[in-house]
């Protein structure tokens, strides 16, 4: 029986696999497949042919003296891992299959154990997969990488047997009329006590640990040295350590050494996975259903569907049913973004964000805290120009799955193009304002004793009128990107696998950036030539405000032009090509 | 109503839609029916303006739909097999926000005979991941009606109705057509197309086949054997058109 499963998992590899090179033929997915290629030879592979010059491994190899160290602090990583698969889960084991294997393998000839060994056997190509991977980022394929590839599949088929295992124990549990927090209780009680003897004998047997010694990064590390390869840690880790040693092994000959055991407790898990008996059908049947509505949602675009159900939301403002139609957009987008855009909340924030500048700028008095809270708030609100765009997606990157319906809307490409950018603007806007207040507060004596008062306030008048229709522009590049090559925009939002689709990635951030850079050059010339000429004129406080105002309505008309395109994309958008591949 | 000159799709070089023309008057219902693939849902997404006609023009309610389209997707509403509906907006919301779309000013009452009449004046702020299959179909018809259409499309209108969905929905459409609306319904079920439908246009690989009143595609297809049915007739029809095309 297992040979037809055997069969159906190597067929399914096969097939995905001629699929990926077939697909290749494809313009998008080639260009996809060499940027990617390239993007991974450099991170990972041009280490094992060009000489580091002088660079720095990051590989974790240990060396004798640590080797014990990092030995339980990967222990105690493991442990945690284990405790939280023992603790946090409340439901029944359920192994996940798709609804085909359901459908098929379900009410087949098949036995309990047989469909635990598919489950095993399939388990393996991720573990395979994970294990390569991480070899490649710790660096290990210069040195002893046959090794760190071995001990990472170690780790992780123990970790995966383990996780099995404790899920049917958990069942068990609960078939006996153990409830979770009974189970819990009992797990969280025995942490306690083993955490209880572990800081008794710390505070019997080593010096007490100062505060001070905190900032002495060789103090804390000696500290936690002695407490995890002394006294009874070490002993209590001691099976977990056995899992972790084989990686650590800087030679074959201790490879060899730490397999045995770290083998003989693999082969435990498996035995202990194999022997339980636990009915798993019934919640793998309701876990596959809920699966596969999550891969049917993506492959439809409903990206948002895959993630978790909506909760039902207030709306921001009453929408009358007689006004501009691209404000039914607004207001719908506003819902799906959630409450947090509600005027009501921005002026609240708004508000805060001015006391609390004003407070910390009375506090500080001479300290930097002021600068160092300012520069954050500098940085976030750049940070929010470049990448807010990813975050707030609720535009035609959310409704393209319902581009149909929008095209028998009785409105003009370009109204339903506003409408569907307006909640995103306006949403980045008023975080970036918010932002903006912070900034301008928490330098503000430092800044008008420099530039004057008047000079750091135009500063920030200028920012403030830039700042949403620069918003509105660098959230036409995704959007149109979305549209012009919506398989490609598919791709990247369903976090397809593979080499090609990391390519298509790296191609849209870059492009994005083009197209932003490019946007930004004549209103930065026209900013840069205003500047200069009412500087020399009427002088500095005039010619920033002046300057930002004429920045402002060249980005007003290129953000007017891009809606105006955006629009014609979306007129010619083909909706059968949504979802294609 | 709906005047169809010429209508033409073509996908690269595969025609979907080839040369179709037809004409619904006000009160009419007319069923388009054909195999699967023979362009039914092109033809209803050209002539709700979701995809441009590569060919041929369009007119609903007087507006040509390529040059007028704002004016002529005012008059009409496309309700898909499958409801396509907002996840996070409640059933209120979606009539607050077709209502703005449209511009209905007075939406409340409409709304409200709507949801009564649909059996959702109960969820009114339940959203579509809370409503069953056949109460988002419900919802979707809703708001679909909301604006009064003058022409409607269906596409396959009866599927995950219950039997007392499936009855009221035909009536709805009955009275829609009674009331003015011109309707096209496309439906594999032929005998909910038999039922209410007074005119039917079978098509076959993009092309027009049959097209006329039940009796008088009937007619066309009868033979010496006796009465036939409209299942008989859509056999022989798209069977006609394959023998003809080898």
């Amino acid at each position: 029986m297992i040979s037809a499963l055997l069969y159906l998992q190597y067929h399914s590899i096969k097939n995905r696999t001629l699929m990926r090179i077939k697909r290749l033929k494809q313009p998008k997915y080639l260009v996809g497949g060499i940027v990617g290629g390239l993007y991974f030879y450099w991170c990972f592979f041009r280490a094992i042919f060009v000489t580091p010059r002088g660079g720095r491994s990051i590989t974790l190899l240990a060396s004798p003296s640590n080797a014990a160290l990092y030995e339980s602090i990967g222990a105690l990583v493991l442990l945690t891992i284990l405790l939280v698969a023992w603790i946090i889960p409340n439901s029944r084991a359920a192994l996940t299959f798709t609804e085909a294997e359901v459908t098929f393998l379900f009410p087949a000839p098949i036995s309990r154990r047989v469909l635990i060994h598919f489950k095993l056997v399939r388990s393996q190509t991720a573990i395979l997969m994970t294990a390569l991977l991480l070899t490649l980022v710790t660096g290990g394929l210069r040195s002893n990488a046959w090794i760190h590839a071995a001990g990472w599949w170690l780790f992780f088929s123990t970790l995966n047997l383990h996780l099995l295992g404790s899920s049917f124990a958990r069942t068990k549990l609960m078939d006996r009329g153990i409830t979770n927090w009974q189970r819990r209780l009992a797990i969280l009680a025995l942490v306690f006590l083993t955490a209880g003897v572990v800081i008794i004998w710390t505070r019997q047997s080593m010096p007490p640990f100062e505060p001070s010694q905190m900032q002495d990064f060789a103090a804390v590390r000696n500290y936690a040295q002695q407490v995890l390869t002394a006294g009874p840690v070490p002993y209590l880790l001691y099976p977990l350590r056995l899992v972790v040693r084989p990686y650590l092994a800087s030679n074959a000959m201790a490879f060899l050494y730490a397999l045995g055991p770290a083998l003989l407790l693999l082969l435990l898990h498996y035995w202990w996975v194999v022997r339980s008996n636990v009915a798993f059908e019934e919640a793998s049947v309701e876990a596959s259903r809920k699966r596969a509505e999550k891969v049917a949602a993506v492959r439809a675009g409903n990206w948002r569907a895959a993630q978790k159900p909506p909760r039902r939301k207030r709306s921001p403002f009453k929408l009358r049913p007689v006004g501009p139609p691209a404000f039914a957009l607004l207001w719908k987008n506003l819902i799906s973004a959630g409450q947090a855009y509600s005027l009501r909340v921005w002026v609240s924030l708004i508000v805060f964000a001015v006391c609390i500048s004003l407070g910390v700028g009375q506090a500080a008095g001479g300290s930097s805290a002021r600068e160092v809270l300012g520069s954050i708030a500098a940085m976030l609100m750049a940070w929010s120009l470049l990448v807010g765009t990813q975050f707030l997606r609720q535009d035609f990157r959310q409704d393209l799955p319902l581009a149909d319906i929008l095209k028998t809307y009785p409105l003009r490409s370009w109204q339903l193009a506003l409408g569907e950018l307006l909640a995103p603007a306006a949403a980045l806007a008023a975080i970036q304002w918010f932002l903006l207040v912070f900034v301008v507060g928490l330098f503000w004596q430092a800044a008008s004793a420099r530039l004057g008062w008047q000079s750091w306030l135009g500063m920030g008048f200028g920012a403030a009128l830039i700042i949403p229709v620069l918003d509105l522009i660098t959230l036409q590049i995704p959007n149109a990107a979305a549209l012009l090559f919506p398989a490609w925009f598919q791709e990247a939002k369903s976090g397809g696998a593979g080499i090609e689709a990391t390519g298509q990635r790296l191609i849209f951030m870059l492009g994005q950036m083009v197209v932003f850079v490019v946007a930004l050059t004549p209103a930065a010339a026209l900013f840069a030539g205003v500047f200069f000429l009412v500087k020399m004129l009427l002088g500095m406080a005039t010619a920033i405000p002046l300057a930002s105002i004429a920045a402002a309505i060249v980005l007003a008309v290129e953000a007017a032009l891009g809606v105006m395109l955006l629009g014609w994309l979306f007129e010619r958008y083909d909706v059968s090509a949504g979802t294609s591949g | 109503m709906i005047q169809v000159e010429a209508l033409t799709k073509l996908y690269g070089e595969f025609v979907a839609v080839n040369e179709l023309g037809f004409e619904v008057k006000s009160g009419e219902v007319m069923a388009l029916v054909g195999p699967n693939g023979a362009g039914k849902t092109t033809t209803l997404r050209c002539l709700s303006g979701i995809i441009p006609p590569t060919r041929g023009s369009i007119r609903i309610c007087g507006h040509d739909l390529g040059q007028d389209p704002i004016a002529a997707k005012r008059e009409l509403a496309f309700l898909s097999d499958e409801p396509r509906l907002f996840d996070y907006l409640t059933v209120e919301q979606h009539l607050a926000f077709v209502a703005r779309i449209y511009q209905v000013k007075d939406y409340e009452l409409v709304a409200d005979q709507l949801l009564g009449e649909l059996e959702l004046a109960g969820k009114r702020n339940a959203l579509p991941g809370e409503l069953s299959r056949g109460m988002k179909q419900k919802l979707a018809i809703a708001c679909g009606l909301l604006h009064a259409p003058r022409v409607i499309y269906f596409d396959e209108p009866l599927t995950g109705l219950d039997p007392m969905g499936i009855r009221r929905m035909k009536d709805s459409i009955l009275k829609r057509a009674r009331d003015g609306a011109a309707i096209i319904i496309s439906s594999h079920l032929l005998h909910l197309v038999e039922e209410i439908c007074s005119h039917i246009l079978i098509l076959k690989d993009g092309r027009k086949v049959a097209h006329g009143t039940l009796a008088e595609i009937t007619q066309q297809f009868a033979t010496q054997a006796g009465e036939m049915n409209l299942e008989e007739v859509f056999f022989r029809a798209t069977s006609e058109a394959r023998e003809g095309q080898q």
